[in-house]
């Protein structure tokens, strides 16, 4: 057994005012796996990590105990420094003596020193039975399927293939653009819906890395990150293809307000959607239309607000009144959603155009006019207090963005969680765009409702993120980490030891547990490329049969029996 | 035996993403707790298995606190979801031994409540107080607290 260098930082005294470091230094040199106890001044400041480093190689270059600040903050730097010096970074171990110790127990020296000494004694026994996970490498892919080929997916698709990887776009559509094919006029810039993802389109036709694939859906997805095996159902029958990544598109629909305000009884009450397709064939002629906002959004069902509509409004009902003179055009509205510079201006603009907002309450919506055509429309003005009749020829309905039916199903297949409205859902907050499940990113409206050139800014966002895994030749099993300096390991399951009970399988939030059949019986194997390291199938595992090396069930044992045992 | 009641003496199997981020707040804010806990570090709450909290209390902890992530803000997507439901049947458990469920502590709050924390820390510690060690017969030597 390699034995055991310790460090302890004074921290200029934070540390060493309330914690007697010397006593804790004599107590801990008795220890047989202990080789030197090293009090120093400082660890974190330049130079310092060099200096331990000479020490750790004087003395072997054997395990090293660290006990200075809290290690979730500065000391992760220290230990990433000490490996960068040539040091086993899953060999250095670090106690809190700062902000677990002396500075919660400042009131109580000897306490905190007897607590501090415990701690170091505890830490020990980890690093004298730790074993080390054994590192599996994996050849990455260096190819991406983007799924969707929409705004953000075509965005992603371009992107991906401008840095040099085959991409593979794939639509359940015949052709891409995704919701901007019905749009032809987009807000701000009153530009066709088509027009907006020209370039993608090109880039898709033109780059021979691209290639697209129309009508075609994932029918099953089996492997993990860096060496995804995904099926396709197309026209031209099934394709398996293995990917290294793979960023998600699939866009949301817009809600079918059936019901919803007399729609589809009443005639001319119509959604956003279909007045586009009104524009696009020159048939939205009307002497006057009200636009109804939050229509099934923002309640109890859907809190969510779906970030588009308002501006759709405001760009709706500017074109009625520029394409039928002196026609007017309300905006029944709860609160008008612009925000930012371009957004807020262009309400701006509406509100000098004419557009008239009323604002109604949540609880007292607006009531239709009407039997078989709508006649007009009912609503209580919030501000002013009194109760308006408008009249009206067209009623538009703004409603909100909903996941795509499909979306679940897909969500289920590449093991990724949803939100519980159905979007996909992101390791929030500081991993944007990336899922719990490596390798898979998600972008545009099927992550959240997004207007297309946020849409389009996430696709390029998914593509980097995606290049930056793809980018490399081989992943190892415990590099693959968002923690900097890699995992702490991974689970490995003995099968000697297994039953195949398959409480592993059920409770591993990763789906790294799987049961394989050997003979005649089940036992359960741990896809290490998967594994995050939680521990979850080890606290379930009846038999012992699942482990985590770094922190093993003696480790465990022996830190809980030298937990209050008197410090030598 | 006598000596033993009020030596407490606190197991806490803290989380690395949000019970050891909230512990280490309470340090910044120099929030005084007593001294009667020691800190075993996992990667998630799931890790923490039923038998870890019976050796605890059978090696002489007065009482053992389990420190995760909020219900469904788990670093490890869901893992400590089938924790608390695992140690909540292990409460009932020593409720029903005799032991008392109170002496098992789960604790669940974010990275940033180190408030949260210092109340948990501090209120096990007056709940215990008034309690044996679960190890009272093993030789004085071999349990001692602080307080």
């Amino acid at each position: 057994m390699s034995k055991i260098s310790i460090f302890l930082c004074n921290c200029f005294g934070e540390i060493g005012k309330i914690i007697d470091l010397e006593s804790i230094r004599k107590k801990l040199e008795t220890d047989p796996a202990v080789d030197s106890v090293t009090i120093v001044e400082s660890l974190c400041l330049p130079g310092d990590a060099a200096r331990a480093h000479s020490v750790i190689r004087e003395r072997g270059m054997g395990k090293v105990l660290i006990g200075a600040c809290s290690p979730y903050g500065n000391m992760e730097y220290v230990r990433l420094a000490l490996a960068k010096e040539g040091t086993n970074v899953r060999t250095v171990r670090m106690v809190d003596l700062r902000e677990g110790c002396a500075w919660v127990h400042g009131k109580n020296p000897q306490g905190a020193t007897r607590k501090a000494a415990s701690q170091l004694d505890m830490e020990l026994a980890l690093l004298q039975n730790m074993q080390n996970s054994k590192d599996v490498a994996i050849q990455v892919q260096q190819e991406a399927l983007v799924i969707g080929a929409g705004p953000a997916g075509l965005s992603a698709a371009a992107g991906l293939a401008r840095l040099g990887f085959r991409t593979h776009l794939i639509d359940r559509g015949s052709a891409p653009g995704g919701l901007l094919n019905v749009v032809t006029k987009t807000y701000p810039a009153d530009e066709p819906g088509p027009q907006k993802i020209k370039s993608f389109v090109d880039e898709t036709n033109k780059n021979s890395l691209i290639r697209f694939y129309g009508k075609t859906k994932v029918s099953a997805v089996k492997g993990y990150a860096g060496d995804f095996k995904v099926s396709l159902a197309g026209p031209e029958g099934n394709t398996v293809l293995r990917v290294g990544a793979v960023v998600l598109a699939t866009g949301a629909r817009l809600l079918f307000p059936q019901g919803m305000f007399g729609y589809g009884k009443v005639k001319n009450v119509i959604t956003q959607m279909e007045m586009e397709r009104r524009f696009a064939t020159s048939a939205a002629s009307c002497k006057t239309a009200v636009f109804i906002q939050c229509v099934g959004a923002r309640n109890g069902e859907r809190p969510y607000c779906s970030t588009i509509c308002c501006p759709l409004s405001l760009k709706n009902a500017m074109r009625v009144m520029d394409e039928n003179p002196g026609a007017k055009a309300y905006v029944l509205h709860r609160d008008i959603m612009t925000p930012g510079s371009v957004l807020e201006a262009y309400y701006r603009k509406a509100l000098q155009r004419g557009v008239q907002f009323i604002r109604f309450d949540a609880d007292r919506p607006p009531e239709v006019r009407g039997q078989d055509q709508v006649s007009g429309v009912e609503v209580f003005d919030t501000i002013s207090g009194v109760s308006r009749t408008l009249e009206t020829d067209l009623l538009v309905l703004s409603t909100p963005f909903i996941p795509d039916p499909d979306a679940t199903a897909l969500a289920r297949m590449l093991n990724i969680p949803v939100d519980k409205y159905g979007f996909y859902a992101e390791v929030y907050p500081i991993h944007p765009v990336e899922t719990r499940n490596d390798g898979i990113f998600i972008c545009g409206t099927a992550r959240w409702p997004v207007s297309s050139d946020q849409a389009i800014a996430q696709g390029e966002a998914a593509a980097m993120k995606a290049a930056s895994f793809l980018g490399k030749e081989t992943v190892s099993a415990l590099t693959m980490s968002r923690v900097p300096g890699g995992k702490l390991g991974h689970a490995t399951a003995d099968a000697a030891a297994c039953t195949g009970c398959g409480n592993c399988v059920a409770v591993c939030p990763y789906e790294a547990c799987r049961l394989q059949r050997t003979g005649n019986r089940s036992v359960s194997r741990v896809i290490k490329i998967r594994c995050k390291a939680c521990g979850s199938c080890v606290s379930v595992c009846p038999n012992g049969a699942m482990q985590m090396p770094e922190q093993n069930y003696r480790v465990t044992g022996e830190m809980i029996r030298r937990a209050f045992r008197e410090v030598r | 035996m006598s000596a033993e009641r009020g030596n407490v003496k606190i197991l806490v199997f803290a989380c690395r993403w949000c019970g050891l981020i909230g512990a280490d707040g309470a340090g910044r804010k120099r929030i005084e707790l007593p001294a009667s806990y020691r800190v075993i570090p996992v990667d998630c709450a799931g890790y923490v298995e039923p038998d870890a909290v019976i050796r605890a209390l059978a090696s002489g902890a007065t009482g053992v606190a389990v420190l995760g992530c909020h219900v469904g803000g788990c670093r490890f997507n869901d893992a400590n979801h089938p924790a608390l439901k695992r140690l909540e049947l292990l409460k009932t458990l020593l409720d029903t031994a005799g032991i008392g469920g109170n002496r098992l502590l789960l604790g669940f709050g974010t990275a940033h409540e180190s408030h949260q924390y210092a109340e948990m820390i501090v209120d096990f510690h007056e709940e215990l107080k008034g309690l044996p060690s679960m190890a009272s017969w093993l030789p004085a030597a071999a349990v001692t607290g602080d307080q």
